[in-house]
């Protein structure tokens, strides 16, 4: 320890620069969890859907790594499978909350006074509606689909990422270089796409990572009620809706899909504080 | 003023809503003329309203009332597109280096957006046109590559006035422009924009709240307090025979490089100076400078009538003081 104290100043240097080097550990497993999900072929030899009506709940084995649920399908196929169908919302959501909020928030950081008032208390009002309520009525009017999932779940995000994107606009146009691009005549949809863009884009996809991670949740919350996409397709959240029925048969069968959103979201927010605290680090001025 | 303006400030008020409901008269009735090929300088303490008037001026702010008129042409009645136009005549340095350069992009690119927003000329022409402008500010080619979080203030502020310049305008807005930097530093800009001016034939209107950089660069001195220009005149007039209270004590808050000469003059202002701590009176119908002046704070005229703007026998500058003979 006190050997360390006096080469403090340079480990902690190099420990930096390692740090951005190499991909953080939650961004490793996030990685290894989709491209498990993406590759589900290749990773398992079995189908989601191959029934074996001889073997219903068998424990984990050489053949079936997490077992077999009640009809003898593989429950680790099943868990990639229904993986791919979380992360395509998930990944669906967040693009469709990226777009909608950041217009929105830079429109009302753009348009300030009436706009604004208008543009930010719909945003705040959109916040108090209870999530599983307006996902409940818009599921009983569009019906359960992966797409209306993906819309529900985008929709219910983006005043998140219209906030975000309000304030730090805010921020940039009060600097002056943004008065500079005015006063040397570019257009403010020049200025605002071409100048200031790139620099709220950290912030903007920090909030992003964190939008992931609730909408898994989101996913997991609907389909557990009943109100995500229908078998036979599944999903980590139909997974472990029917597996809660089995809970005391083969706690494995409610667990591994539990374990794994937890992980994900657990990874998701990780990620985003490391996005928040590298790059959206304000610059210090020497 | 014998010669045409170029540019030309007619009772402009710009008038903020403040909290409790009252207004801040930022800018009140505000005229100057600033002649073609020179350099006007506008001192004021913080607060005085002089950013205000200069972001008027560049039409970053709506003025409420009053005209500004550029090269004969009324800003006010101009359609947008004639204004953005106007936009590449008159350009803008502001007070804080890093702040008013993007962080996010590389000196070229910053020093290339004025032409790039006007589309003028293509790439090849463009970056042609950026080593030129590096040049004329002198820095080294080799800046171009590099993003302002790796310059000195003293070479962004370089790079803001290239980019001020890149679209070759007549009229240069410098806001506080060397305030933020050393004094070695500050001298090297100075006289960079004067070498400027007399190689473009620029003409600029230099604000800052520091009178002796104001007056080794600027022909013409306007102070202003509280929103209003309370004395304007040739430089060499304001400084040889200041006619209003108020610039007489920011002349005197100059200090003298001579130690000894110093201390008689501070004995001398002793009484004087200690008026400043006197609070500001709300607006009424008296000079709004009174409370702190330490020839008129008593007399009843002070306290009834706002004085002009107006010529005293005295000097040769206009001063808005009903005593501007007896104090010099």
């Amino acid at each position: 320890m006190a050997e360390s104290g006096t080469i403090s100043v340079p480990t902690a240097a190099r420990r930096r620069r390692v740090t951005l080097r190499i991909p953080p550990i939650s961004v490793l497993l996030l990685l290894i969890i989709v491209l498990m999900c993406v590759f589900a072929p290749l990773v398992t030899p079995f189908g989601p859907n191959d029934v074996d009506p001889a073997h219903p709940f068998a424990a984990a084995s050489g053949q079936h790594w997490l077992g077999t649920d009640e009809l003898g399908r593989d429950l680790l196929t099943r868990l990639l499978y229904g993986g791919r169908l979380s992360l395509t919302v998930c990944a669906g959501s967040v693009v469709i909350a990226f777009l909608i909020g950041t217009i929105w928030g830079v429109s009302a950081a753009e348009r300030r006074g009436f706009v604004e008032e208008i543009l930010m208390r719909t945003a705040d009002v959109t916040m108090a509606i209870p999530q599983i309520l307006f996902a409940l009525v818009c599921v009983a009017a569009f019906g359960a689909s992966l797409l209306s999932l993906t819309v529900i779940t985008g929709l219910l995000l983006a005043p998140t990422s219209a906030r975000m994107a309000r304030s730090v606009t805010i921020q940039e146009t009060s600097l002056d270089y943004y008065s500079a691009g005015i006063a040397y005549g570019a257009g403010k949809i020049r200025l605002l796409t071409r100048e200031v863009f790139p620099n709220i884009l950290p912030a903007l996809a920090s909030q992003a990572v964190i939008n992931a991670a609730s909408a898994m949740i989101l996913e997991a919350s609907l389909s557990f009620v009943g109100l995500g996409v229908q078998p036979p397709q599944m999903s980590w959240g139909v997974l472990l809706q029917q597996g809660y029925g089995f809970l005391y048969n083969d706690p494995t069968y409610a667990v591994a899909p539990a374990v794994l959103i937890l992980v994900t979201v657990f990874c998701l927010n990780l990620a985003a504080n490391r996005l928040g605290s590298t790059r959206h680090r304000k610059v210090v001025r020497p | 003023m014998p010669e045409a303006a170029l540019l030309s400030v007619k009772d402009l008020v710009k008038v903020f809503p403040s909290r409790e409901g009252k207004e801040l008269r930022a800018v009140d009735g505000v005229s100057i003329d600033v002649r073609r090929g020179s350099t006007f300088g506008l001192v004021g303490e913080s607060g005085s309203g002089k950013s205000t008037l200069s972001r008027c001026i560049l039409r970053l702010l709506r003025p409420d009332a009053g005209t500004v008129s550029f090269d004969g042409q009324d800003m006010a009645s101009m359609s947008a597109a004639r204004v953005r136009r106007l936009r590449s005549r008159i350009q803008v340095v502001f007070q804080d280096p890093h702040g008013s350069l993007n962080r996010s992009k590389a000196v070229s690119d910053i020093v290339g957006a004025p032409l790039a927003a006007h589309r003028s000329g293509n790439r090849a022409a463009r970056s042609a046109r950026v080593a030129e402008l590096l040049d004329l500010v002198q820095l080294p080619a080799a800046m171009a590559a590099r993003k302002p979080r790796e310059l000195s203030g003293g070479q962004a502020q370089r790079v803001a006035i290239a980019r001020a310049l890149a679209l070759n305008p007549d009229f240069v807005v410098l806001d506080e422009a060397v305030s933020a930097l050393d004094v070695s530093v500050r001298a090297q800009i100075l006289n960079l924009l004067r070498e400027l001016q007399g190689e473009l034939g620029l003409t600029y209107l230099f604000i800052s709240h520091d009178l002796g950089v104001v007056r080794y660069i600027s022909q013409d001195i306007a102070v202003m307090y509280r929103g209003r220009i309370i004395e304007v005149g040739p430089r060499e007039q304001l400084f040889a025979a200041p006619q209003h209270p108020y610039t007489r004590l920011l002349l005197d808050a100059v200090p003298i490089a001579d130690p000894s000469r110093q201390r008689a003059r501070m004995r001398l202002l002793g009484e004087q100076t200690g008026a400043s701590d006197r609070p500001d009176l709300p607006d009424d119908a008296g000079c709004r400078f009174r409370s702190r002046c330490p020839v008129g704070a008593d007399r009843e005229r002070c306290a009834t009538e706002d004085p002009r703007l107006e010529p005293h026998a005295a000097g040769g500058t206009l001063a808005a003081c009903h005593y501007a003979g007896e104090i010099s």
